[in-house]
């Protein structure tokens, strides 16, 4: 009989614990794409001040690397939130890393004051997925 | 068969569960209180920064017109960021809530 009332809230336990979660837990592959990418982006963005046309092939190679780290989340169960933070940042439409890129390929270079504030911005963009990553459950 | 009181253990899991509760959702209004009145401050500094920096032709229109723009793009990913720990608190409110039902169950089997 124990048994029996014993695995009523272990049942309970188990079936609420994998269907009551609201957000993926936390993964280090993401985690780490996510600084890397930080890193990587704002190290570019340092050589805005010169040509867009020499650094051509760093610019591509980064968006790539964006955007496999998108891709890696938005493959992720329950990680819609972290997708859209990644669609915000590398819109080349808007105004983070995607516009950044963009601009400096219209303007072949970029003021060094804009670059030093457009970095402190962006920096603090992939902190927002960089936090939110290391708050997910582990 | 087991005399089991399940009045006292609903009563348990009601008391704990409201501690919870309060302790964990006091804790992220708070930090996304502070998070947002951090990001207003920053925002206000960096808006007279780059109008000073404007006006001293340090960077063009276009680029003042990105770091605005850009101000607004963060404030979208801090709102979606605190969307997601709200989630991550309800989720670890939601895993309490189950320990505390197995642990008061467990409590009252004599």
């Amino acid at each position: 009989m124990k048994i029996s009332i014993l695995a009523a809230p272990l049942g309970l336990t188990l079936l609420f614990s994998s269907a009551c979660s609201l957000i993926a837990p936390y993964d280090r592959a993401a985690y780490e794409h996510a600084t890397n990418a930080k890193v990587d982006t704002l190290a570019l963005m340092s050589k805005a001040t010169g040509s867009y046309d020499e650094h051509e092939k760093e610019v591509e190679a980064l968006v790539r690397q964006l955007d496999k780290a998108y891709e890696y989340d938005r493959g992720r169960q329950l990680n819609k939130i972290t997708s859209a933070q990644w669609n915000i940042l590398r819109d080349p439409n808007r105004d983070l890393v995607g516009g950044f890129l963009k601009m400096w390929k219209a303007k072949g270079t970029l003021s060094p004051t804009f670059i030093a504030e457009k970095k402190k911005q962006i920096g603090d963009a992939f902190d927002q997925i960089i936090q939110l990553e290391s708050e997910k459950l582990k | 068969m087991a005399n089991i009181d399940v009045g006292s253990i609903l009563k348990l899991v009601e008391n704990q569960s409201k501690a919870l509760a309060e302790k964990l959702f006091k804790q992220y209004t708070h930090q996304a209180v502070s998070d947002v009145r951090d990001f207003l401050q920053k925002s206000t500094l960096n808006l007279k920064r780059w109008v000073e920096e404007l006006a001293r032709g340090e960077m063009d229109k276009d680029e003042f017109e990105s770091l605005v723009k850009g101000q607004a793009d963060v404030a979208e990913m801090r709102a979606l960021k605190q969307a997601g720990l709200a989630a991550v608190q309800i989720d670890t409110f939601t895993n309490g809530v189950l320990d505390i039902i197995v642990s008061a169950a467990f409590a009252a089997i004599p």
